[in-house]
């Protein structure tokens, strides 16, 4: 009823998230390998 | 003991900074406890004068502080009930939810001089129990991402609506299902009680993970 109220004054409660999603764990895996090898090829130089 | 109101010293910006930056490393430390990304992209930091991990990897750090760069308008204003940090499996269902309770007085009652020291050491004793969750929590199935809610009133949100234009960070009204667990399992981690802000952590997990 609270809540019902409230709406009516333009100050009900509401939950919010970002359109965006977080880079997924595939995504950061690659990169984690790709780094890897960039500085397995740094130390042998 | 001086009585300040929080229109004062600008003390919700103040406020928003110290929640904000506690904020970045309980989510970082908690993608890492809950193994949501390779342990590999983590690097141990000291904060709060205990060790944290912290990834490095840089389009998650940036996806971190733009979320918080959006939420700390509310926390400034007093108008952040919640922020929660879920983790979904890959259904995008949520399987733990880690809610941050955060209030903030009106008057402020100020012993200036151990305040931050004090502030730090409790938001420390935070830290150190989002370290250990993992002992009290199942885990998680393969493949789980995540998201941060953060509960607020909806007159509130023009607040943020600038901040999003600038960021090109928008954020939507959250679904049900992106909300609410069916019968979790409450996991109390920690409270405390400040001069200028109270906040309690606890963790809402799914009975049923896999």
């Amino acid at each position: 009823q609270a809540e019902d109220d409230s709406s009516s004054t333009s100050d009900k409660k509401v939950t919010l998230l970002p359109c965006k999603n977080p880079p997924n764990r595939e995504r950061v895996q690659l990169w984690l390998e790709a780094r890897k090898q960039y500085e397995s090829l740094q130390k042998g130089r | 003991m001086t009585t300040l109101t929080r229109q004062d010293l600008n003390f919700g910006q103040v406020v928003a900074d110290i929640l904000c930056e506690f904020l970045e490393v309980a989510i970082h430390l908690i993608l890492y406890v809950r193994e949501v990304y390779p342990s590999g992209i983590f690097q141990k930091r000291k904060k709060y004068n205990v060790p944290v991990q912290m990834s490095c990897h840089p389009e998650l750090n940036q996806y971190i502080q733009d979320t918080l760069h959006c939420i700390k308008p509310l926390i400034e204003k007093n108008d952040a009930e919640k922020v929660v940090v879920v983790i979904m499996d890959k259904e995008h269902h949520p399987v733990e939810r880690f809610v941050f309770e955060i209030s903030q007085p009106t008057l402020l009652s100020i012993s200036s001089d151990t305040l931050l020291s004090h502030v730090e050491q409790l938001l420390r004793a935070f830290i150190l129990k989002i370290s250990v969750c993992d002992a009290v929590l199942n885990n998680n199935p393969p493949g789980c991402s995540f998201t941060v809610l953060v509960h607020t009133r909806e007159a509130a949100t023009r607040n943020m609506e600038k901040v999003q234009v600038i960021k090109d960070f928008p954020w939507i009204v959250a679904d049900e299902q992106e909300v609410h667990m069916q019968e979790p399992r409450l996991i109390p981690l920690k409270t405390m009680t400040s001069d200028i802000v109270k906040m309690q952590l606890y963790v809402e997990e799914r009975a049923q993970k896999t």
